[in-house]
């Protein structure tokens, strides 16, 4: 690469010798072994929240790892899918987890068939949704987005508002242990139709904290409606699962790895090479692009001559790429 | 892991016009400025090679919730470095070459820092000693990111408003993962002198590099002119940049046997300010 220059060949000889150093020092070096962060849990209570929601208290032995409101665990069913719940209990109690789940799919239907006693995995907690300090909180609340805003509205100690939105009022579980005075039920049936973020965000003033929880097109509009330069918190989900997917071929320095219908090329080369790194899973941060060899690409927001694992899939039956 | 709250990192797809930035974007400064544009010349290479380091330690980690964090810092990274050199490549489009200063920088960061043709436990052991230089250098950027969050100075100066919101969200990042590069290093070695020894090159380094990549700017300034150490001296007294003392006291810190990033900064800040941020907002909402 040419000549670097006088400083960088003062930096090198710098360099040079910490690498020595560093060999030298490795010798000596004891890594950590392996930490095993799965906590195995029972199922110690099970209560019907609303006629689709049931609400879980998970409790091992000794005190569990810490959390705050806005935390999520990852729950290990028996099946083995792995589902992702809000915390909605009391952070200071440490011998259990609280967890409410709506039955809407595969993971929450044998969520629902978990019956007192049942062994459960669980990994985590972590925070996607912080919970800060404000003057004031408006917490929006979607049906069961209500979860990690139900441990928020009772851990604030400043003046705070919720409004809960949903299909009926059978569809608002969680909101009746709450300050009735700062709670807001608004059921679409009694109004005619879903709220407006106006409606939402009505009486909301500067200084005022919105955490908003729910699908995605009411976080959405909500967020486009607050005002520049407020804060405005929403959960950050890890990325949708894969729809309408053609599975296809993935040629890896000459292994040929399938990848199905509903997993990303970055899972089927994860199962080969797992030390591949990745980070954003949504195609932008560029963890993930490598070379690609032969083939085209859709949905692919790579460069030129490279793929982004986490996202592309092949427009043909097969591609090749080079790690 | 540390703290009551082990926040989830994710990279945020941020985007920035630099179209309409200002020469001197802290107004009336072109020593306040240029010292912070030093930034842009230093850290797309940097951040790439911290990208590239974790990337090969990621199979040495034993600790799945470590590696989920590892991970998390890597795309936060990679979007630094690419929203920095946004702002290079701005500097490109309006005429000043930067291309001396950053092909050294570029040279230092793949060759000197690179694999240095070592193979086997040698390259082994150079990578845990490059994640001790990442973990020190991290507590720098854990400081000044608290620094930039905290910073009233620059608003009052009327500092361009895209240009601090990249600082600021960059910053909060910086905060918000300020105990990963750390977390990693005591994973695979948890020896005190193997952690400070690491300030030993980084410190003296990065000093250089920064004085000289004013120098350079300020020569490039349509009013070419010199580092002066009073101009230091100004632009710290008006508060557009750390005070020497703070600091000192923030790199002493890193000597402590009890150090953890944690007990420095606030995630709380970071939180906030990533809350109002437009980049961070417009973020989420293409991600949405």
């Amino acid at each position: 690469m040419g000549d670097p220059g006088r400083t960088m060949r003062r930096v090198d000889a710098v360099v040079g010798l910490t690498a020595r150093l560093a060999v030298r020092s490795g010798r000596r070096r004891r890594p950590a072994p392996a930490v095993d962060r799965d906590l195995r849990l029972a199922v110690a209570e099970v209560r019907a929240e609303a006629p689709d929601v049931v609400g879980l208290t998970l409790a091992g032995p000794g005190p569990l790892p810490a959390w705050r409101p806005g935390a999520h665990l990852d729950l290990v069913l028996p099946s083995g899918l792995v589902r992702q719940y809000s915390l909605c209990g009391d952070p200071l109690r440490r011998s259990e987890y609280r967890i409410a789940v709506r039955r809407v799919g595969a993971g929450s239907t044998e969520v629902h068939g978990l019956r007192a006693g049942d062994p459960v995995t669980v990994r985590g907690p972590r925070n996607a949704f912080p919970f800060v300090a404000a003057e004031r909180y408006l917490f929006l609340a979607g049906g069961i987005g209500i979860t990690p805003l139900a441990a928020m509205a009772r851990a604030a100690t400043t003046d705070w508002r919720l409004v809960h939105v949903g299909r009926d009022r059978a569809s608002l579980p969680l909101s009746s242990g709450l300050d009735p005075a700062r709670v807001s039920l608004r059921p679409d049936d009694e109004h005619g139709g879903p709220a407006s973020a106006g409606e939402l965000l009505e009486g909301w003033t500067p200084g005022t904290a919105v955490y908003c929880c729910g699908p995605p097109p009411m976080i959405d509009v909500v967020r486009r409606a607050m005002p520049a330069g407020h804060p405005f918190h929403a959960e950050r989900f890890s990325p949708p699962p894969i729809r309408g997917g053609r599975p296809f071929v993935l040629d890896v320095d000459g292994v040929a790895v399938p990848v199905p219908a509903d997993r990303s090329a970055l899972d089927a080369v994860l199962t080969v090479r797992p030390e591949v790194p990745y980070s954003c899973r949504q195609g932008f941060c560029g963890t993930c692009h490598v070379p690609l060899l032969a083939g085209e690409t859709e949905h692919d927001t790579a460069g030129p001559g490279r793929i982004a694992l986490c996202v592309a899939r092949a427009a043909g039956e097969s591609v090749r790429i080079g790690l | 892991m540390s703290g009551d709250d082990r926040i989830a990192l994710t990279a945020r797809a941020v985007a920035f016009d630099w179209s309409a930035l200002p020469v001197h974007w802290i107004p009336g400064e072109p020593f306040a400025t240029h010292l912070l544009d030093v930034l842009h010349l230093l850290l797309p290479e940097g951040e790439r090679w911290f990208v590239r380091v974790f990337g090969a330690a990621l199979p040495l980690v034993r600790d799945p919730a470590l590696a989920e964090d590892v991970r998390g810092f890597i795309g936060q990274e990679a979007m630094h470095a690419s929203s920095h050199q946004g702002v290079l490549d701005h500097f490109a489009a309006r005429g000043v070459d930067t291309s001396p200063y950053v092909r050294q920088v570029e040279w230092m960061f793949t060759q000197a820092l690179g694999e240095r043709d070592l193979t086997g436990d040698a390259a082994r052991e150079w990578l845990v000693e490059r994640v001790a230089l990442i973990a020190a250098i991290e507590h720098v950027t854990a400081f000044l990111g608290q620094w930039v969050l905290d910073a009233r100075a620059l608003d009052a100066a009327g500092t361009d408003p895209t240009m601090l919101d990249l600082l600021r969200w960059h910053g909060a990042e910086e905060v918000e993962h300020r105990a990963v590069a750390h977390d990693l290093l005591v994973h695979l070695d948890s020896r005190y002198s193997r952690r400070v020894r690491a300030l030993i090159p980084a410190v003296p380094i990065l000093v250089r590099l920064w004085a000289q990549g004013v120098g350079f700017l300020l020569r490039r300034d349509p009013v070419p002119t010199r580092a002066r150490w009073r101009d230091l001296h100004r632009a710290a007294t008006l508060g557009l940049c750390p005070a020497f003392r703070p600091t000192l006291r923030a790199m002493a810190a890193y000597l402590r046997p009890g150090y953890h990033p944690s007990h420095y900064g606030s995630t709380d800040a970071a939180v906030a300010y990533l809350a109002t941020s437009s980049a961070a907002r417009a973020a989420d909402e293409r991600a949405a």
